[in-house]
């Protein structure tokens, strides 16, 4: 059950064509910066497969320029 | 001449030896000179050091995850003291008898972690500089008494009536004598669960929390004496 | 406040985020997530949060104040406020209970056969006007004065100054930011011909090392401090705390270093010599932005009536500089400062160091000094000579203490011999201000008259006959302050008082009016770092208080000068500010329109196109270089800074056999200035209930003396008894006492030397002799 944080950087101006797409997504959530242009993303995916899928999505956005992962964890399956 | 040059040799070579210890022997002969540096020094004032120790550990209490299974409640916390502000009793056997504390308590309580024998998180010790802990704190060594006491227990200060306005920060509702450093009790897993902080990164803790009882009698509201 | 972080998938993506916070932060410093910050505050219920400066001092946090049915209940950070990212400190999260005070100002009180009887608020403002009118006509314009603060709105500066400067036509205008800021001011024309700091807050997220000069900041400036703490557990920066007393501060720093009082000025020339001698200056930078000067020395120290001071600069090139500063050897200033030469090189190491960033802070330590203007030179010097200025973390930055010093008493210039555009010695500054103000050029004087310290003095001796007292307390904070007192309580003065609550300054007024204060009117404030704030109106004022913009307004109006006060009720703030951004027009001041103060905490002026100047003089941030290089010290006339020659000069009162210990005065965390609204707030009175006396504890026990003794001060104007603290909150050097001075039950200004800086005509409060004794 991961769970991953990234850093992603829009285009010039795309800012907010990013935040909708990326919002759209399951298991997704999007924290945008008040004042500089990248915004927050954290996926909270059931399976490694899922997790797998859900980055090919996001990389696939017309306006991200740079997806980076900041942290990745994994919980255990009990909980 | 091959013996002229070697006499020669060790002639400067004697006068040299006569030159340099004559010298030495003069300058130990001058008054010893130890370079006096004068220190400017700093005077540690309890209160207010005490709100930056562990200060360094302030970012790593931040990323700590809460580990519920084993955590204090204020209730265990108050139940180890005679009363309020009394040293807390040592609820756990001690090994070594005859020492006063020192290294023996300090391996657990100065930087606290988890102690597999007890099952629980040492609590860490506010003042590790005093190391004569049997000195204040002692163990309980039976749950019966010799005779009976009257002794009433003051009340304790309850947590989460102590701010001002809405989402004002608490005073600190207690006196903070050999209690100066904050974190010591307020952060980490051995904290009570109902006073650790949700934010043990701003470590200027005075900053927002100040005490409520300098004075012991309520002062009340501050008023105007019009006869000044 | 505990909330338990029930799940664990919760927490570790709580992790996942901060992770990714901290990660954006070390690329972006300064970025906000408000909405990540925001959902960890406490939700209030049906709470309405509106924005607003902190009512308190000058680092001009952002505050969301929770309003409901009517009343202030609550107060927040607020996060997206780029000072103070939604951390406050206790006076700042208890500020709106200032405002309920049980003994609170609801009707304006006129002193009728030596008691004080209530009147309407019309009958008030009527009988001032006519008493202002009298005493122009009996005894002309320069009897009647108006006495102002740091605290006064924008709107309410701006007034003052339109009315008295280009109606009446009198400069008997001050502000009590002349005993807290004049020097800051005067040290910013002198070096570089325009007032304010040219860095911002954003320096100490770029900055690796900061030197606070006397300047207890974790106490004083709390929010700020916190800032350098973060710094320095997210990047090991370092704090270094150059001060005559041990505190908090020297807790919190890396390295305390102590140093006799009025020495700071031998010290920073050292540093400078330091720097030369090490071959550390920035030949570039000082060939091309930076000339040399000399002023006067042996200026005296003001202590006696209408003493007149000014400076004759006199240019001298870098071998003079350098050959004075061999006076100033590490070897040689240790012996005099008390700071050993390894601590003096420690300084001058990380200042000449090219790899480090350094931020100075300081405030009342070197500007409330007899010798303050040039201490705030020197500190440039260090800077100027290193080249590290202007740029984001390298910065010397002088802290302010009033929410709106900088904003009222410094951009709108409510000081005798300023206009809010210039000066009143400038023809051509009087005739621009007399065209906005719609007066004849004639109006305005071009001689400034009294400086606050002058102006009491000039009441005593009559010289002044009406004087009108807004939001200050100068019968807690005047220095010598006997005299004053009963010079203002003579025959044939009036004297009218706005205030919130009564006051010992209070006790000398004729006519008491009641003010509307902070959120219970609008207004604007402008912060320390050149940032300008506006509050609207959240709730109403008590009874029959009004804001003092108005109360001005409508005695300005009763004298006649309704065309100048055209203003509306409903829309007066807005018409004002309006006409007051006028003054500031172009690229060097512009201020935000008031739109975008509505929407936004504040804006940085320079105001250009729709955009803050974070730092000025760098041509990379500030649109106003013209010079085509990277640096432009516009505010001279050759676009230099000016590196000040200034030697050490000793205090106006040393120590000596009589008296022989220093006093120094001060603030605490919870109470601000003279405490009439701190001390009326139950959670900080009782942190703090009275004043005291610090003495070290080596002196306290020579002298038998415990905490909560009963100690006599006494110097040459008189004496007072205070309780002691021994190893309490602060710990002054042997042979010093610290006394902070909110506690108007125990005026330590009574026994107060009145010397000044003959430059800036600021009282230094931190030096004089005193004698100590156990009662």
């Amino acid at each position: 059950m991961p769970i991953k944080s990234y850093l992603a950087h829009p285009h010039d101006n795309q800012k907010h064509v990013l935040i909708a797409a990326l919002s759209a997504l399951d298991h997704c959530e999007v924290i945008p910066a008040e004042n500089k242009d990248i915004l927050i993303v954290v996926t909270d995916t059931e399976t490694k497969i899922e997790e797998d899928n859900l980055k090919e999505k996001m990389e696939a956005l017309s306006s991200l320029k740079l997806l980076a992962m900041v942290s990745g964890f994994d919980t255990p399956k009990n909980k | 001449m091959k013996r002229l040059v070697v006499i020669s040799l060790f002639t400067i070579l004697f006068a040299a030896f006569i030159v340099v210890w004559n010298y030495s022997y003069q300058t130990g002969l001058e008054e010893a000179y130890v370079p006096i540096e004068t220190q400017s020094h700093v005077d540690l004032i309890p209160s207010e050091t005490g709100v930056f120790q562990r200060s360094e550990f302030a970012l790593d209490y931040a990323n700590m995850a809460v580990d519920e299974s084993h955590e204090r409640t204020l209730k265990t916390y108050y139940n180890n003291r005679a009363y309020h502000g009394a040293p807390p009793s040592i609820p756990h056997p001690v090994k070594d008898k005859r020492t006063m504390g020192g290294n023996v308590c300090l391996q657990c309580h100065q930087n606290g972690g988890f102690a597999a024998k007890f099952n629980a998180y040492a609590p860490v010790t506010p003042h590790p500089e005093k190391i004569n802990c049997k000195q204040c704190h002692v163990e309980q060594n039976t749950q019966s008494l010799f005779r009976g006491s009257n002794f009433e227990k003051i009340t304790v200060p309850k947590v989460g009536i102590n701010n001002a306005l809405p989402g004002s920060p608490p005073v600190i509702p207690h006196q903070i004598q050999l209690r100066e450093n904050c974190l010591a009790c307020h952060a980490g897993p051995s904290a009570p669960r109902e006073i650790r902080v949700s934010h043990p990164e701003r470590i200027n803790c005075r900053q927002c929390h100040v005490p409520n009882n300098k004075v012991v009698t309520d002062i009340g509201i501050f008023k105007r004496n019009d006869n000044d | 406040m505990y909330s338990s972080l029930s799940n664990r998938r919760d927490f570790i993506k709580k992790m996942a985020v901060l992770s990714a916070m901290t990660a954006a932060a070390t690329m972006f410093p300064g970025i906000l997530f408000a909405e990540e910050q925001e959902k960890n505050l406490p939700k209030g219920g049906n709470l309405d949060w509106k924005k607003a400066p902190c009512r308190f001092c000058g680092v001009g946090c952002g505050v969301l104040v929770g309003v409901e049915n009517g009343k202030a209940i609550a107060v927040k950070g607020d996060p997206k406020s780029s000072v103070n990212k939604g951390l406050c400190c206790v006076k700042g999260y208890h500020s709106v209970m200032a405002m309920y005070g049980k003994d609170r100002l609801t009707k304006p009180l006129v002193k009728k056969n030596g008691a004080y009887v209530e009147t309407s608020m019309e009958e008030a403002l009527d009988l001032i006007a006519s008493k202002m009118k009298e005493t122009i006509k009996d005894h002309g314009k320069d009897a009647v004065s108006i006495y102002g603060s740091g605290q006064w709105t924008i709107p309410d500066g701006y007034v003052a100054s339109k009315l008295f400067k280009g109606c009446i036509g009198t400069n008997n205008v001050e502000a009590n930011a002349r005993l807290c800021m004049a020097t800051a001011v005067t040290g910013f024309l002198t070096s570089f011909g325009l007032d304010e700091p040219m860095g911002c807050y954003e320096d100490i997220d770029h900055a690796d090392v900061f030197v606070l000069w006397g300047n207890n900041m974790a106490e004083m400036h709390p929010v700020l401090f916190s800032r350098l703490l973060d710094q320095r557990l997210k990047r090991g920066v370092k704090i270094i705390d150059f001060a005559t007393r041990t505190t908090r501060t020297s807790m919190a720093a890396d390295k305390s270093i102590l140093f006799i009082p009025q020495t700071d000025l031998a010290v920073a020339n050292a540093i400078c010599y330091e720097i030369i001698n090490k071959g550390w200056v920035n030949t570039a930078f000082v060939n091309k932005h930076c000339n040399f000067s000399k002023g006067l020395t042996n200026m005296g120290y003001g202590l006696e009536d209408n003493y007149k001071f000014s400076d004759k600069p006199e240019k001298i090139d870098f071998e003079t500089y350098k050959k004075f500063l061999e006076d100033y050897t590490p070897e040689k200033v240790e012996k005099m400062s008390g700071v050993s030469a390894k601590d003096i090189k420690y300084m001058a190491a990380y200042y000449g160091d090219p790899n480090k960033k350094v931020m100075s802070f300081w405030c009342m330590g070197p500007n409330q000094h007899s010798r303050g203007t040039w201490m705030n030179n020197l500190i440039y010097n260090i800077h100027l000579l290193t080249g590290k200025i202007s740029t984001p973390g390298n910065s010397p930055f002088s802290l302010t203490g009033q929410p709106s010093a900088c904003g009222t008493v410094r951009e709108v210039g409510t000081l005798t011999h300023k206009l809010p555009h210039g000066v009143v010695m400038n023809k051509e500054h009087r005739e621009f201000a007399a065209k906005i103000w719609d007066v004849p050029v004639e109006n305005i004087p071009s001689k400034p008259t009294y400086h606050t310290v002058e102006m009491f003095r000039a009441l005593d001796r009559g010289d002044i006959k009406f004087m009108w007292i807004q939001v200050t307390n100068p019968m807690v904070t005047m220095p010598k302050l006997k005299r004053y007192r009963d010079g203002a309580k003579k025959e044939g003065r009036f004297i009218v008082v706005s205030d919130i609550y009564p006051t010992p300054t209070t006790d000398i007024a004729d006519v008491i009016l009641p003010s509307a204060m902070w959120i219970e009117r609008e207004g604007m404030y402008g912060n320390s770092e050149r940032r300008t704030q506006y509050f609207e109106q959240m709730i109403d004022p008590p009874g029959e208080a009004i804001s003092d913009t108005w109360q001005l307004v409508e005695v300005a109006k009763r004298m006649g000068y309704e065309k100048q006060f055209y203003y509306k009720k409903e829309t007066h703030i807005e018409e004002i500010y309006n006409e007051y951004r006028r003054h500031h027009e172009g690229k060097k001041h512009n201020m935000a329109p008031l739109e975008v103060l509505k929407t936004q905490p504040g804006a940085m002026w320079p105001y250009v196109d729709g955009k803050s100047t974070k730092w000025r003089f760098n041509s990379k941030y500030d649109p106003a270089c013209t010079n085509g290089e990277d640096f432009h010290f516009y505010g001279k006339p050759d676009g230099k800074a000016i590196i000040w020659q200034r030697p050490y000069e000793p205090a106006a009162e040393s120590p000596d056999s009589e008296y022989p210990y220093w006093l120094c005065t001060g603030r605490v965390v919870e109470h601000w200035h003279t405490g009439s609204m701190t001390r009326r707030i139950p959670v900080l009175h009782k942190a703090m209930p009275h004043g005291y006396v610090e003495l070290n504890p080596g002196d306290a026990k020579r002298l038998q003396i415990r905490t909560g003794d009963k100690v006599k001060l006494t110097t040459r104007r008189g004496d007072i008894v205070l309780p002691a603290s021994v190893n309490e909150r602060g710990v002054p050097a042997p042979m010093q006492v610290f006394v902070p001075f909110f506690d108007e039950n125990m005026l330590i200004n009574d026994i107060t030397l009145d010397s000044f800086c003959p430059i800036s005509k600021e009282p230094d409060y931190k030096k004089c002799a005193v004698k100590v004794e156990k009662v």
